[in-house]
């Protein structure tokens, strides 16, 4: 294998590709970079790959190629070593059982793996459609937040993605909170219907690494041909993440339909006020809010203990209400939102409230964060 | 070298089962074809005497499984499966004495994956009588319902090894002990092994393929084999007795450190070559020390091995003392039997002389509550200083 590939290209793409290295492979050679020149739709490439076994990396950078061939070397050094090359050609052949890469005047060998060990990366599923990259991106972040972090509930550290014609659906809980958030998309065939639970983390990081081009191909295949994966494409770069099994929630019949009060608060203001008043609540004791007309109390704290009290302005429609959440899930819900202003929706103290942005012309918003309020005693 | 035909070739003597498996992995591919796939199940439970290839058999038929070939042994899907490294294999080989149930729990929500390289998910349990009980009850679920794609490969030495609820789910494999012939002609076939020295590790062995490999190619693996079985004929006395449990445990531990040792030495190397050691230029230093939480993963793992090989080998010692019992039985009881330490024709004939089938019987029940007790956390000398003043004493 001998060829010549600009450095910035060869930078991004390897530091783009060993990010699904695994720190602790269970097998060395998982620890190894895939790398594949040759002919690639009828231009010279080089394809760059790697894989845990659950999510797989491939990106794929024009070169010239001397000689085509496959090697496998240890990954997070040729990281290292093309981050601090000099801004020149790079050349990487193969002599023996070694890889030489040279840049200018500096000149590096490393030690192949065995490359037939390495396992078979995962088939792209065919093709379902594609997203704009930045709106998908956020929209991931907005859901993501929701997901369990407890591996004993696994079905719960996903984020369930439902395709229903021109509208993704994305939705994850942790049982005390659950976000939803609907978007638009291009299929490719109008009347796709599919879903899939991907595992919330892998999805967060693979959308916000595809920003660099404008659209992500999403492509999934379609419930029942047992592939069990989901692939995302863009600007060259390519990944797989194996599925998540299991039965999530029904979540739709949780999201309450009618409300007794819908109150609005500006939103940074909010998020500051809960985190000034939350200081002096001890872990897992609620932070209490008061929605009267025109304003909204923020209290924490109780009996012995160091307490705080905020007062903000804010407009309520419907009854007043008294509720109490936990201050981090408050948060996260109110960072989530795009608006400016903060709109909570409430039926009682006992019942889940709903959080939304203010919808820029009254329709429905297309993120609903749900929140289930603590319980207060007495 | 011979070039292999089919990853069905590596098992000794074991024909039947090479049908059986053969043909489930027919059913297999019509499975995924569209059909019935009658033939084929979702749990499979391979059992044997050891040494018989249980594990062997089990990858086997994983690679069969997930070779389009239906076991071609020469694609890279068969080689991935041989080498541990295919996507769709958890290959799981409790490196302990037990197996736990959080591991457990860990190995059940991985296997609930579906595959993805379009055929099965398999795992692939060796030494699954290692699994404790809370372990076994984890288990039980998935193995039961396993996900569509999902196939269980169980080996234990025996089926009442297991959880009677779990091996009622399983399908059956058992493996005999290969003959003599069949041991001889793969040493000879497979390993180039000269056929005197291949006979004579085959006969000793008692149909234990690995530890007739390892006779027949390590001089010092016969030499210490040899001074096990010279023991029982110097037990003259107390003193003797004591001397020679010493220097059991010496010999095991010996092996036991040269098999650790050679392991660990090649599997750390592994690793630091795979975060880049042995390279060259500016930034090797800071890659390889990324290798660090590897090792130390590596590191925990490969010392619990060492307690498990420890064990493993008092166990083949021991197991070498009863064959000599069992074959001084056969001379007193006149059977005419093939004779694992016929090389130690004259101190087997002593032995017999000067003892009763009773006290043989007696002797053999010394060394395997020996066993018992090695396995219950006795201090391995002191057990076998009670088995040789026993075996002394008859």
């Amino acid at each position: 294998m001998k060829f010549r590939v600009e450095r910035d290209v060869l930078a991004d793409a390897v530091a783009w590709t060993a990010r699904t290295l695994p720190v602790r492979p269970s097998v060395p050679v998982l620890a190894g970079m895939l790398l594949d020149a040759g002919e690639d739709d009828g231009r010279q490439r080089l394809r760059l790959s790697s894989f845990d076994y659950e999510v797989s990396a491939q990106v794929s950078v024009d070169i010239d190629v001397d000689e085509p061939g496959r090697t496998l070397v240890s990954g997070r050094l040729l990281a290292e070593i093309v981050r601090n090359l000099p801004p020149q050609a790079v050349e990487i052949s193969t002599d023996g059982a070694k890889v030489v890469v040279s840049c200018g005047s500096a000149k590096f060998t490393l030690l192949t793996l065995p490359v037939e060990d390495y396992p078979t990366l995962p088939a792209m599923p065919e093709l379902t459609g594609s997203v704009l990259s930045d709106a998908f991106a956020a929209a991931v972040s907005q859901v993501a937040v929701a997901a369990g972090r407890d591996d004993t509930l696994p079905m719960l550290t996903g984020v369930r993605v439902e395709i229903e014609g021109e509208t993704v659906t994305l939705a994850s809980t942790d049982r005390y909170r659950l976000a939803v958030r609907e978007l638009t998309w291009t299929p490719q065939d109008p009347g796709v219907s599919a879903v899939a639970l991907v595992p919330a983390k892998t999805l967060a990081d693979t959308a916000k690494s595809l920003t660099s081009g404008a659209q992500v191909s999403i492509a999934l295949s379609t419930a029942g041909s047992g592939e069990g994966m989901i692939g995302f494409e863009g600007g060259g770069r390519r990944t797989t993440t194996r599925l998540l099994d299991g039965d999530f929630p029904k979540y739709r019949a949780l999201l309450p339909d009618s409300f007794n009060s819908v109150a609005e608060v500006q939103k940074s203001e909010f998020v500051e006020a809960v985190k000034r008043v939350s200081l002096v609540a001890e872990r897992n004791t609620p932070l209490r809010l008061a929605f009267s007309d025109g304003r909204l109390v923020l209290e924490a704290g109780a009996g012995d203990e160091a307490q705080a009290v905020e007062v903000l302005d804010a407009s309520l429609e419907g009854d007043d209400i008294q509720i109490a959440f936990n201050s981090t899930f408050l948060v996260d819900g109110l960072n989530a939102i795009e608006s400016d202003i903060a709109r909570l929706q409430f039926t009682t103290s006992t019942k889940p409230a709903i959080i939304t942005g203010k919808p820029v012309d009254d329709g429905a918003s297309d993120y609903r964060y749900l929140i289930m309020p603590v319980r207060l005693s007495s | 070298m011979l070039v292999v035909m089919s990853v069905f070739d590596d098992l000794v003597g074991q024909d039947t089962v090479i049908e059986q498996l053969r043909s489930a992995a027919r059913a297999a591919d019509g499975l995924l074809a569209g059909s019935g796939g009658a033939g084929m199940t979702h749990a499979w439970l391979f059992t044997g005497p050891p040494g018989s290839g249980r594990s062997e058999a089990a990858r086997a038929f994983a690679a069969a499984l997930q070779c389009p070939d239906g076991g071609c042994g020469h694609c890279s899907s068969c080689h991935q499966v041989f080498s541990g490294t295919h996507p769709d294999l958890l290959y799981v080989r409790p490196s302990g004495l037990s197996f736990g149930v959080d591991k457990t729990r860990d190995l059940v929500l991985r296997s609930a994956s579906r595959p993805t390289g379009g055929r099965f998910r398999v795992v692939l349990f060796e030494d699954a009588d290692r699994a404790t009980e809370a372990a076994s009850n984890a288990l039980l679920k998935a193995v039961e319902e396993p996900s569509p794609r999902t196939i269980w490969l169980l080996c234990t030495p025996t089926a009442e090894d297991l959880l009677v609820t779990i091996r009622s789910r399983c399908r059956l494999v058992t493996l005999r002990t290969p003959t003599t012939r069949a041991v001889v002609d793969a040493l000879v076939g497979r390993d180039g092994v000269a056929p005197d020295l291949a006979a004579e590790a085959a006969r000793a062995s008692a149909g234990h393929f690995e530890r007739a490999r390892a006779l027949a190619g390590d001089p010092a693996a016969r030499r210490r084999r040899e001074e096990v079985l010279a023991i029982p004929a110097r037990l003259d006395g107390l003193g003797a007795c004591v001397t020679a449990a010493a220097r059991l445990y010496e010999l095991a531990e010996a092996e036991a450190k040269e098999t650790t040792g050679a392991l660990d030495e090649q599997e750390k190397a592994d690793m630091r070559a795979a975060f880049g050691e042995g390279s060259t230029g500016k930034g090797v230093a800071k890659a390889v020390r990324g290798a660090a939480g590897a090792l130390k993963d590596l590191d925990d793992q490969q010392k619990r091995r060492a307690t498990r090989i420890k064990r493993d080998t008092y166990d083949l010692a021991l197991m070498d003392l009863v064959a000599f019992y069992r074959d001084v039985l056969a001379i007193q009881l006149g059977a005419r039997v093939e004779l694992p330490t016929a090389d130690r024709d004259a101190d087997l004939r002593g032995v017999a002389r000067s003892s009763t089938p009773e006290a043989t019987l007696r002797r053999i029940d010394a060394i395997m509550e020996c066993r018992r007790r090695i396995g219950a956390n006795v201090h391995p000398q002191i057990a076998m200083e009670a088995m040789t003043a026993a075996l002394y004493t008859g």
